[in-house]
């Protein structure tokens, strides 16, 4: 019987999920993701102190899982790229889960620190590797081939052009989950506006962009946002409006968040800031959505 | 150039002696107060954490005295502190001060272009500086281990507060590297003839957490005062000069030392996650170990690395065997609240004392490796 790994559907798993699970089962393993957050889930990771909503419920979706699963995946992501960090909480989350649940089952918690160069991606893969008994080069291979199949290469999309077209920025652990954003993208839709996300930004240009900035914005997943948010700004026409859409208590982007709200003073596009926690009430959030999205088209020329 | 710069508790002392011997003009914000986090608060994005919006109404108050120039560190993450100069430098411009602002980053490079910027008459007395800053630093750090020390023995707790801050001010006011060991020699001795009250023996409790709220009084509520006038010895795992020392000068003491914290923390937080959070979680394993009655841990509100730390630091507090208490701070923090949890606090441990949950090995001289948390009296840095 093949173990199950346990991959909690939170943080970065909106990013590298698909990878992650098409690599455990290569390697023999049985992937298993928590299904779709509910209220529930963000209610059992309540037990997290301080943190912001989607640490929240990454620490439900782990305990969702905690007693279905033989290992669970909560890999430890210092820094995906030289003179990049993670968020510290990313890079903690081993050991709040270790503190917070003792008795969960085992842990399959690889360091991935690429500050100083690939040898710790690949000593984490082989690990991962070794702990399910496959050997290294068996494991490399699973993980390069992993890769490939879920790598999606960019292609520019385009919307309706006659609609108000608004960026929403926010990190794809809050964008993508329903509970967590309270499905923003889809009310906005429904609004009449074209919503603009990170993932209709070319990665260069928005690499580009944020090397534009004064400094280095040394959390990558927040680098990458900005630069989308920049890429925006930048272009001719800029957006009608944009949307910032954050947690409670998020470090990092209590300080991008004001850069962003600046430049785009800068260029007269009005910024609307909302920031999430588990309180935030729904109808509080449309009245905010419907006031931004009104005040749009009063503002075009 | 008219010099200003953010506080940290005392260690405007140290930067303005500096400064002063490099041949600028140092403008130092007046002392943090309530003021001074309104201003900062003001005008700083809603989740920024308390050093972030504090220091801005540092720079807020210094521009409007008069400083032409802001001298402040920059820094390469996870902790927000490396972000903070590029985003306070946009906030004051919109708020339309003119300015110019040294960010040293760290690496030599920038070090070597602020100390060319600050040194416009030429490098010549940049050792004789820096020797006197140093000397200063350690004095500062002398005499707040003795007020700690003192405070919590002596029949009355104001005339140790007073005996430190005529200290501070001759440290302040010393020319030379030996007058400023003088100063601190000097409270060492003048303590010593206080009379002594007869209150019970004080409780041991450790101070851990972020350095900003650890050292800076005016955003703490005075946490290492009043904790002295409850009866309790405070041990702070941050001085100035650790920070100096760990951080810029990289000494091999130093360096030990945190090694030995960190080995502490592996077993509860296995990575560095920025600011001080591993070494809070370290001190509190060493600590319950070394005879501690307890620990306070002291952090900003949303601070990331700090509230790691005390999401784990109930574990070791478990498995250690010592009472840990978490404060987070903003500027929303009232005096008396605070008051009133530090009360309850030292209760509990006078209770847990009294009944003898810590056993009876209770012997500093034995217990506690010197070099690691500052115990006294035979501590040889004093």
């Amino acid at each position: 019987m093949p173990p199950t790994v346990g991959i909690p559907r939170g943080l970065l798993y909106h990013y590298y999920g698909d990878i992650w699970s098409a690599f455990f089962r290569r390697l023999g393993a049985i992937p298993a993701v928590s299904p779709e957050t509910t209220r529930a889930v963000i209610e059992a990771g309540n037990c997290i102190d301080e943190v912001c909503l989607p640490v929240k419920a990454f620490f439900g979706h782990a305990r969702a899982l905690a007693d279905k699963v033989d290992l669970l995946f909560l890999p430890r992501v210092v820094s995906v790229a030289a003179g990049h960090y993670s968020c510290p909480k990313i890079i903690g989350l081993p050991d709040i889960m270790r503190a917070a649940f003792p008795g969960g089952p085992p842990l399959i918690a690889p360091t991935v620190d690429l500050r100083t160069g690939r040898g710790s991606l690949l000593r984490a893969i082989t690990g991962v590797g070794g702990t399910l008994g496959r050997s290294p080069l068996y494991s490399l291979y699973a993980w390069q081939r992993a890769w490939r199949e879920c790598r999606r290469p960019y292609t520019a999309a385009v919307g309706a052009a006659d609609l108000p077209r608004v960026a929403l920025v926010g990190h794809p652990y809050i964008l993508r989950d329903r509970q967590i954003s309270m499905d923003v993208t889809g009310k906005l839709a429904a609004m009449g506006v074209d919503v603009l996300t990170a993932d209709r930004v070319d990665p260069r240009a928005a690499d580009q962009a944020a090397a534009a900035l004064p400094k280095n914005i040394f959390w990558h997943y927040c680098r990458r946002l900005a630069g989308a948010a920049l890429a925006f700004l930048g272009a001719s026409p800029p957006p009608a409006g944009m949307i910032f859409l954050t947690s409670f208590a998020c470090g990092p982007d209590s300080l991008v968040g004001e850069q962003l709200r600046r430049q785009a003073g800068h260029r007269g596009v009005p910024f609307l800031l909302l920031a999430l926690d588990e309180h935030t009430a729904e109808a509080g959030l449309v009245t905010r959505l419907e006031a931004f999205t009104d005040m749009l088209p009063r503002r075009r020329p | 150039m008219i010099v200003t710069f953010p506080h940290m508790g005392t260690l405007h002392i140290v930067l303005k002696a500096l400064l002063t011997a490099l041949g600028v003009r140092a403008a130092p914000p007046p002392p943090v107060s309530k003021t001074t986090l309104e201003i900062g608060a003001r005008y700083s994005p809603e989740t920024a954490c308390l050093p972030f919006k504090t220091t801005l109404g540092n720079f807020i108050q210094a521009l409007g005295a008069g400083a032409d120039t802001i001298l402040t560190c920059g820094g390469e993450g996870p902790c927000r502190l490396g972000y903070y100069a590029t985003v306070q430098r946009d906030i004051l411009r919109d708020l339309g001060y003119k300015f110019a602002m040294i960010v040293i980053e760290p690496d030599i490079a920038s070090v070597w272009q602020a100390l060319r910027r600050l040194t416009p008459g030429g490098l010549r007395p940049v050792w004789p500086a820096f020797r006197l800053a140093g000397a200063k630093l350690r004095a500062l750090d002398a005499i707040e281990q003795t007020a700690c020390r003192a405070r919590p023995r002596a029949a009355v707790t104001a005339a140790v507060d007073a005996a430190r801050l005529s200290a501070l001010a001759a440290v302040d006011a010393a020319a030379t590297p030996a007058a400023a060991a003088g100063a601190a020699a000097a409270l060492l001795r003048r303590l010593e003839t206080l009379p002594v009250g007869d209150g019970p023996e004080p409780l041991r409790v450790g101070l851990v957490g972020e350095i900003y709220v650890m050292l800076e009084c005016g955003v703490n509520g005075d946490l290492v005062r009043r904790l002295g006038q409850m009866g309790v010895e405070v041990h702070p795992t941050m001085l100035l000069g650790d920070y100096v020392g760990a951080h810029i000068l990289r000494d091999r003491a130093a360096l030990r030392r945190s090694a030995a914290v960190v080995a502490a923390a592996a077993p509860f937080l296995g990575h560095y996650v920025g600011g001080h959070g591993i070494k809070s979680v370290g001190h509190t394993a060493a600590m319950g170990q070394t005879g501690f009655d307890g620990i306070i841990h002291v952090f900003p509100f949303t601070c990331m690395p700090e509230v790691i730390a005390k999401n784990i630091l109930p574990g070791v507090s478990e498995k250690a065997g010592i009472p840990v208490l978490s404060l987070a701070f903003d500027e929303q923090t009232g005096e008396a609240g605070t008051v009133t949890r530090l009360e309850a606090f030292v209760d509990l441990l006078r209770y847990r004392s009294r009944k003898g949950f810590l056993q009876a090995s209770k012997n500093p001289a034995k217990n506690c490796e010197c070099d690691q948390y500052h115990c006294w009296p035979s501590c040889p840095r004093i």
